[in-house]
């Protein structure tokens, strides 16, 4: 650089700002065959791994059809899977590296509300758009949200006040809980608890309460605490290995056969499912985030049958979450007509698109998805899929259990 | 009162249990001196043999009680003659860091060979169901459980003071050079006991197998709490175990009953109780052999 330069500091910027935007236009203009990448982060090891190996099905059999069909604005899309070992620093290094060193064009993924709180106020730094597909805590389109961070999947308000309708209508006055000592459990108690003296403020909502760690082994002595309690209802928010470990020890100690009601937010979980077979027990409210059966429309008949034909089993909702991921941002990139990610986290905003549990739309207040959950009562176990079924069931309308935007404490 | 029995009996059968997966660590570190940290893979090991042989080869549970704690000890043997023995002249860190790769390589391998999916095994018919003790009803598969831990007791305890094979193990493990001297076979000895350790650990993975779910990680978690109880006992002292066993077993039985709101403290506390008034453990070193 000659000297003179450095006495007229504009022109340096505008020289720099002029071959960098020619730079990046012939990097572009050089890109345009080049793959779609998307930066996916999961649950690939420790216990939990079954979650990120259903996301990593969804997510491929997406990236598939999309290939077959033409691709992404006629490239083809392919995503980079890391492990996010369940830790917030990990996934926050996971995320870094995906956008640093794998330059993707977007990001998706995570399994816990622990991990999701520590990662998403990162997210305005690596400046790419990131669609949360599990992670359930309402923070992260709420007092967390920022501009590139949206959700797809049910969160813990919109499915604590659809178990609260249900709770409503079994007629049960004193309730308590059984749920993982983590943000998880508690909010979900939390929300629960506010959304069903909202509709019969009769309700006592019990000092008595259980939150074993999350893994823990042996959850006996709170069944029993919680069955010495002699509540009407208790709500359920254990999830995976805990939950399948919790309703085998339940069954031996007669849990199921008391006279009290009881709500699973996460039962209908196909992984929690399948492991158990007929050791679900019968006739007790389950929630899921997405019921493979619950929605008869194209799109979800197709995405089953090509799911089942593949893999052998229904899909989990972690499965379809990471699957609408992958087809969420096929949708935001064609309304955005380029993969630049501050274009692509604009489309997002407002988008509607067809996913398998319906007609799918990120508000623009929060980000969050207007979605519901299905809750239905288990049934006979189906030789096809391996699980029980649910019957009666029902899927709550989005419009119906989101709550406001001015409630969630988001400002955008 | 009912609830105080229901409690005791829960305390008793998670200390049990803790105590066969503890003392496997124990006498693996008293003989050879390497905390073993793959020592609860070993236990998933046991738990996932014993998946594959009852639910996918449909044999019957006592079957799988002798057969896969037996396969286990072979894949410490394995361990033992191929990887530790080239570490025990180092320092503590290096087979500290040795384990720590095998924890990760079995855990990966569980994964890859049997899928990261939660899998279930039925307990036997004959200890299904509950049984009334004192007017509580428990189930039958947890007092087994107990009955398991006890004789796993007895049966080392006779084995390590009444026979012969024991007192070669201690001397092994008092003076490895006396002992070489008098004519044992030391290194046979130490592979002898590495694959006997794993072997109770291997057992404790069949019998969690019916009333724990089996998954990849599940080494994990039990070999934090095997460590918690080997602190609070003391390292290297048996009788240390059974005392940590039940301090830890007690917390988690009474705790999860009465305090669930900070029962996931409560261990943590209770070691460092222990640590703030005997940094050695309970019945440290030096206690008994």
């Amino acid at each position: 650089m000659p000297n003179h330069t450095r006495t007229i500091p504009p022109l340096r910027t505008l020289c720099t700002a002029v071959c960098l935007a020619l730079g990046l236009g012939a990097a572009t203009s050089a890109q345009a065959e080049d793959p779609v990448r998307i930066g996916a982060i999961y649950i690939m090891s420790g216990s939990p791994s079954v979650y990120g190996q259903f996301a990593q099905q969804g997510m491929q059999l997406a990236v598939d059809e999309i290939n077959e069909s033409g691709g992404i604005l006629g490239r083809d899309v392919e995503f980079v899977l890391e492990d996010s070992q369940i830790k917030a620093d990990a996934a926050i290094q996971a995320a870094r590296k995906l956008v640093y060193s794998e330059q993707v064009h977007a990001l998706m993924g995570l399994d816990s509300s622990g991990v999701a709180t520590g990662v998403v106020p990162v997210v305005p730094e690596l400046q790419r758009p990131f669609i949360i597909t599990h992670a359930a805590t309402p923070d992260v389109t709420g007092k967390l949200c920022n501009r590139y961070t949206y959700r797809l999947s049910v969160n813990i308000s919109q499915n604590t006040k659809a178990a609260a309708e249900i709770a409503e209508q079994t007629g049960a006055k004193r309730w308590t809980t059984i749920g993982p000592d983590y943000a998880f459990g508690h909010q979900s108690w939390e929300f629960f608890g506010n959304y069903l003296q909202e509709l019969d403020p009769e309700v006592e909502l019990m000092e008595r309460t259980a939150f074993p760690r999350f893994g823990n082994e042996d959850f006996t002595p709170f069944i029993n605490n919680v069955m010495d309690a002699e509540p009407d209802g208790v709500l359920i928010s254990l999830w995976g290995g805990d939950l399948v470990n919790f309703i085998r020890q339940a069954n031996n100690l007669g849990f199921f056969d008391q006279d009290f009601e009881v709500l699973m937010t996460l039962g209908g979980a196909t992984e929690v499912m399948s492991a158990l077979g007929t050791d679900m027990p019968e006739g007790i409210w389950v929630g899921t985030r997405y019921w493979f059966a619950a929605h008869d429309n194209e799109v979800n008949n197709a995405f089953v049958s090509a799911y089942m034909d593949r893999y052998g089993k229904p899909p989990s909702y972690n499965a379809q979450g990471a699957y609408t991921g992958i087809q969420a941002y096929k949708a935001a990139i064609e309304k955005a007509g380029s993969t630049d990610p501050e274009a692509i986290t604009d489309a997002l905003s407002g988008l509607t698109f067809q996913a398998p549990n319906g007609e799918l739309t990120f508000r623009a207040g929060d980000h969050q998805a207007v979605v519901g959950p299905t809750w239905g009562q288990t049934a006979a176990l189906s030789e096809d899929y391996g699980v029980r079924m649910l019957d009666p069931m029902k899927t709550f309308d989005g419009d119906l259990v989101t709550p406001d935007v001015s409630e969630t404490g988001c400002s955008l | 009162m009912q609830s105080f029995i229901a409690a005791l009996l829960n305390s008793l059968d998670i200390a049990l249990l803790l105590f066969v997966i503890a003392v496997g660590l124990n006498i693996i570190f008293g003989v050879l001196n390497v905390i073993n940290f793959a020592h609860g893979a070993l236990y998933m090991l046991g738990a996932y043999f014993a998946y594959t042989a009852m639910g996918l080869l449909g044999l019957s549970f006592w079957v799988a009680l002798v057969v896969a704690p037996l396969l286990v000890a072979v894949v410490a043997i394995a361990i033992e003659r191929l990887m530790l023995r080239m570490v025990y002249d180092r320092h503590i860190t290096d087979s500290l860091l040795l384990t720590f790769a095998l924890l990760l390589i079995i855990d990966e391998s569980v994964r890859m060979i049997w899928g990261p999916s939660i899998q279930v095994v039925d307990p036997p018919a004959l200890l299904t169901g509950t049984f009334s003790v004192f007017g509580v009803n428990y189930p039958v598969y947890g007092l087994f459980v107990i009955a398991v831990g006890i004789a796993m007791m007895l049966g080392l305890w006779l084995l390590f003071t009444r026979t012969r094979l024991g007192r070669i193990v201690r001397a092994a493990a008092l003076d490895r050079e006396m002992a070489q001297t008098l004519g044992i076979n030391v290194p046979m000895v130490i592979t002898g006991v590495f694959a006997f350790g794993a072997w109770i650990a291997a057992v404790g993975g069949v019998v969690a197998a019916p009333m724990r779910a089996i998954g990849p990680a599940m080494g994990e978690k039990i070999i934090i709490e095997s460590f918690i109880v080997v602190v609070i006992g003391g390292l290297g002292s048996f009788p240390g175990t059974l005392l940590g066993a039940l301090v830890l077993g007690f917390i988690h039985g009474f705790g999860g009953r009465f305090l669930p709101e900070i029962n996931l403290v409560l261990p943590y506390i209770g070691m460092a109780l222990v640590l703030l008034i005997k940094p050695q453990g309970l019945m440290g070193k030096g206690a008994s052999a």
